[in-house]
């Protein structure tokens, strides 16, 4: 097998998501928080990847395209909402953004 | 065969199902004709089996037919079945003859009244029902019939739905029977139990059950049997039963839905004669249940419910017959008191419909010359009633006392004696009745309506109006017509039975329920002239007291307690009705208003509180949300990771 091990890409997965989700937790605007869950999609994408190749099976792989999808789709609709905000200039803050609150 | 059968059965329920659906697409005359006509080729259908079945030889005249399987469950199957052997098929011809007759009479009757139509698809229901009762094949549509008579009953008691008596006498009625349906099912259920199937008992199956199963079984069915056929002591609601139409009251309650009670002892007798102690029971209520009714029918003022009580009266009869096993004579004096009480109901609704809905007999009298053709037939049925022979109530009824000579013993001289007694009660009633109505002066309210009943008339309590067709001044033709028949059966019905000489009747129950008691032609005479002669006693007082125009029962104390019909309904208000009715207010009291209606508004507040603390937790905070996701699978994974 070529490459690293696939404890590698692991790891690298890992830190892609505890990156994403810190930003996620962390950023206010919309826009990096979006991001932010791209990076997280991506890392997860990484290591079904990569135990698709550990284990010689396409499940994964398969997997990591839905995921590309699903991700396209969310991408869609959060910066649709994003435009739709700044349109209507209202602040580019998810800790202002509270109307659903109970 | 069987095909008659199955017509006869399901003629009237299509009569039902054709005037309910239609609706008001008919007219009213059609609904009756509908009616009519079916309940009669319900009658043609009974008749072609009875013919064949006449054919057979004794043996062979028990068919069970199957039209389908209805219930299956493992091995126990119920099928929609019907039995046809000669006690059914007596039935089946009293149901649909005299039922089409009464039917018939009904046309002219209710003629005008309003929802005629609706009294038509129940009186159509109420033939099928009593087909179902006296035809189901096993002991399920037994009692599909039984519920089904009891509701056509409840409709029809409370059909002038507009009084407030009608309705609470239907209610009372669904109640009183609603006890005995129940112990009757209970019966049922055990019977079921022990002998895994539905169908009827046989020597085999009944002989096989212990004795305290046999007890038990049989004391359900007689529950059932006393509530139906209202006996002692659960007969009150037979006489206020009568606030329903008189048809229905000479169909429902004293021709054949009462009498039910009697055809279910001899349908099971094969159980009751594995309880010989319930089997005597029932003989004793029906001795107690003559002499109880006959007393209270002696003061009674409204027209039918003497008739009503009479009606017990008679039904105590076929139970003491019933129970003593003379099974024979409990079904032909079932007949005959199907062809002379029905007579006697019908004559009496003649005169309701003449005199406007007038019941009460004080108001009555010398009716004799106004309307001579009721007169005739009303005549020829009180006779009957009182067993004058040669008419058919003295066949049946003298049968039944020689049958209780012949048991002989404590028990079958001690009924012997209530029965003999009821003998001297019937004559008593009966002619204290008929010469109130029909003798002496003619009354006002005669006066009144003794001339101009030709143009039609408000008709009374009965909310209806007046008539047109009146060939004769008594009532229309199609009231007349079965009147006329009815007379002529009471008068020769029976004659199927002539002790020694002339017995068919017998025979062709015998081959079903082969009797327990036999009386000798000897006894069967010498009590006949005993009972008659009694019977002729009771005539004579009733003249005597009505000639110096007093009561038969004048003495104060026991008049009241007789007018009070003997304080049963005052007793089972005491014991039943207000404790209940006390338990209930306690409860509402001290349990509903406090707890349960008090606990409604502390509920909806609590529940409104969790749901304010609940929604704090939805701070709308995007960021919130994340970080509380991302603990939680943190955490997750901490205890995933620490469990393995």
């Amino acid at each position: 097998m070529l490459g690293p091990d696939v404890t590698w890409y692991l790891a690298i997965s890992a830190v892609l998501f505890a990156i994403g989700a810190t930003g996620v937790v962390l950023r206010r605007s919309p826009l990096i928080v979006l991001l932010s869950l791209e990076i997280m999609l991506n890392a997860s994408n990484l290591a079904f990847v990569g135990f698709s190749r550990h284990f010689g099976t396409v499940d994964g792989q398969i997997f990591a395209l839905c995921v590309m999808a699903v991700a396209a789709a969310e991408v869609c609709v959060g910066l649709g909402m994003i435009v739709a905000f700044s349109r209507r200039r209202m602040a580019l803050d998810v800790d202002t953004l509270t109307e659903l609150h109970g | 065969m069987i095909a008659g059968a199955w017509l006869c059965l399901l003629a009237p329920l299509a009569g039902a199902l054709l005037i309910t659906l239609a609706g008001t697409r008919i007219s009213r005359a059609a609904a009756a004709w509908i009616s009519t006509g079916s309940v009669f080729l319900g009658f043609a259908g009974a008749v072609d089996a009875f013919i064949r079945v006449l054919g057979e030889s004794p043996e062979d005249r028990t068919h069970l037919s199957t039209a389908y399987t209805w219930v299956t469950a493992g091995s126990f199957k119920v099928s929609m079945q019907i039995l046809v052997d000669p006690v059914s098929l007596t039935m089946m011809l009293i149901v649909t003859g005299v039922g089409g007759l009464i039917v018939w009479y009904s046309m002219g009757y209710m003629k005008g009244e309003d929802e005629e139509r609706r009294y038509f698809a129940y009186m159509a229901l109420f033939v099928f029902a009593m087909l179902m009762l006296v035809m189901g094949g096993n002991l399920l549509l037994l009692l599909v019939g039984w519920g089904l008579v009891g509701l056509a009953s409840y409709l029809l008691i409370g059909f002038y739905h507009e009084r407030p008596e009608a309705v609470a006498a239907a209610k009372k009625a669904f109640l009183m029977n609603a006890i005995g349906d129940a112990t009757m099912a209970l019966g049922f259920f055990l019977l079921i139990a022990k002998t895994g199937t539905l169908a009827f008992p046989t020597e085999a199956s009944a002989g096989a059950l212990s004795s305290s199963t046999a007890n038990l079984v049989a004391l359900g069915l007689l529950g059932g049997a006393i509530a139906k056929s209202a006996q002692l002591p659960l007969h009150t609601w037979l006489p206020d039963a009568m606030e329903g139409p008189t048809p229905v009251s000479a169909l429902i309650h004293a021709a054949t839905m009462v009498t039910a009670g009697v055809y279910l002892i001899v349908r099971t007798h094969l159980i009751f004669q594995a309880a010989p102690d319930v089997q005597h029971l029932s003989a004793v209520l029906g001795g107690i249940t003559i002499v109880v009714a006959g007393v209270i029918a002696l003061v009674q003022w409204d027209i039918k419910r003497v008739i009503a009580y009479s009606t017990m009266s008679q039904i105590g009869y076929m139970f003491l017959a019933a129970g003593l096993g003379a099974y024979g004579y409990a079904m032909f004096h079932l007949m005959t008191h199907a062809f002379f009480k029905a007579l006697l109901f019908l004559s009496a609704g003649v005169i309701i419909h003449h005199l406007a809905g007038e019941q009460d007999i004080r108001k009555m009298g010398g009716l004799r010359k106004v309307m001579p053709f009721t007169h005739a037939a009303f005549l020829v049925g009180a006779l009957a009633l009182a067993g004058i022979p040669p008419l058919s109530g003295f066949w049946s009824k003298d049968g039944i006392i020689a049958s209780s000579f012949a048991e002989g013993g404590v028990l079958g001289y001690s009924l012997f004696a209530l029965a003999l007694l009821g003998a001297l009660l019937t004559g008593a009633y009966t002619f204290r009745l008929y010469f109130l109505v029909f003798h002496g002066p003619p009354s006002d309210l005669v006066l009144e309506h003794a001339g101009g009943h030709g143009s039609g008339h408000a008709h009374g309590t009965e909310g209806a109006e007046g008539h047109g067709e009146h060939a004769h001044g008594e009532g229309p033709l199609s009231m007349l017509i079965p009147v006329g028949i009815l007379t002529v059966l009471a008068a020769i019905g029976g004659l199927l039975v002539i002790p020694g000489v002339w017995e068919p009747f017998l025979t062709w129950i015998d081959s079903v329920a082969e009797p327990l008691v036999t009386a000798t032609p000897g006894q069967d005479y010498a009590t006949s002239v005993l009972a008659v002669s009694i019977g002729g006693i009771g005539i004579w007082l009733a003249w005597r007291a009505f000639v110096a125009g007093r009561e038969l029962v004048a003495t104060g104390g026991i008049r009241t307690a007789l007018e009070h019909k003997l304080y049963f309904d005052e007793l089972y208000d005491a014991v039943f009705s207000r404790p209940a009715q006390l338990v209930a207010n306690l409860l509402r009291e001290r349990v509903e208003e406090p707890v349960v209606q008090g606990s409604l508004p502390e509920i909806g507040a609590g529940v409104e509180d969790a749901a304010d603390g609940t929604a704090r937790l939805q701070s709308g905070l995007l960021r919130s949300y994340a970080l509380v996701v991302a603990a939680s699978v943190a955490v997750l994974v901490v205890v995933f990771v620490a469990v393995r």
